[in-house]
């Protein structure tokens, strides 16, 4: 069980899925903190700082971190030109959890868009999922 | 969208990039060597700055609106991987790249 589990958490490939799904949290958290967070003079206001005091932001920061980590991981082993397209798994997912937990309008050709990215991912995915099973 | 937030919007942009060039470079790297160090240092400032632009960013856009810009990265990254990091850019997964790139585009711009 532990074996397992450490050569789940020692493979590129769901660290990179991990990855995704700690992005896709921090979005949410980090907007739910922007939102909620002090208005400063406008002057300063587009660093974003004033986020900080928000426990929402540091959620979100906390998950920023842990997705870096994993990102890092990947880094290692899997080339850019794979590992980035196929990160972009989160523009799928950002915009349904922006729907879903934080009851955000997607128009058709929003929808459209993110139908777009989601048959690159696959593009991209199919040989690299052939390649896995081959080895 | 005003000329302000759309630079503001370009520059988290560009060192988004930089930063994933500089961290991939350093991760195959070996990570006691200095190397390592100075090319890991670079890709985390650029990264930290890119990070709070966007979080400023998003005081004033929603998330599904803003968030995709960064979907542009995709095909300039995939162009500088293979360029710089020498990678084998295949035209499969170019095309897998534009894709992804022109729905993020398609998203923005709803």
């Amino acid at each position: 069980m532990i074996q397992k589990t450490k050569k789940l958490l020692l493979n590129p490939w769901f660290q990179l899925v991990l990855s995704v799904l700690f992005v896709t949290t921090s979005e949410v958290f980090l907007k739910r903190g922007a939102v909620e967070a002090p208005r400063l003079p406008d002057e300063v206001n587009w660093t974003g700082v004033s986020g900080l005091a928000s426990p929402d932001v540091w959620s979100g920061i906390l998950f920023v971190i842990a997705s870096f980590i994993s990102w890092l991981y990947v880094l290692r082993f899997i080339p850019l030109t794979i590992a980035f397209p196929l990160s972009n798994f989160v523009h799928v997912l950002v915009p349904l959890a922006s729907w879903f937990f934080l009851n955000e309008h997607i128009s058709v050709q929003r929808w459209c868009g993110i139908a777009l990215v989601l048959i690159g991912v696959l593009i991209v995915a199919k040989p690299v999922a052939r390649m896995e099973e081959n080895l | 969208m005003t000329l302000f937030s759309a630079l503001l919007i370009f520059i988290a942009l560009i060192l988004f990039v930089l930063a994933q060039l500089f961290l991939k470079r350093a991760m195959e790297d070996d990570l006691r060597s200095a190397r390592f160090k100075k090319k890991f240092a670079v890709g985390l400032s650029t990264m930290t700055v890119s990070f709070f632009i966007t979080l400023g960013l998003l005081q004033h856009f929603e998330l599904s609106y803003l968030y995709p810009f960064q979907g542009l990265s995709v095909v300039i990254i995939s162009l500088l991987a293979a360029a710089i990091l020498r990678e084998k850019l295949t035209p499969r997964l170019f095309i897998g790249a534009a894709l992804i790139s022109a729905g993020v585009v398609l998203v923005s711009l709803s």
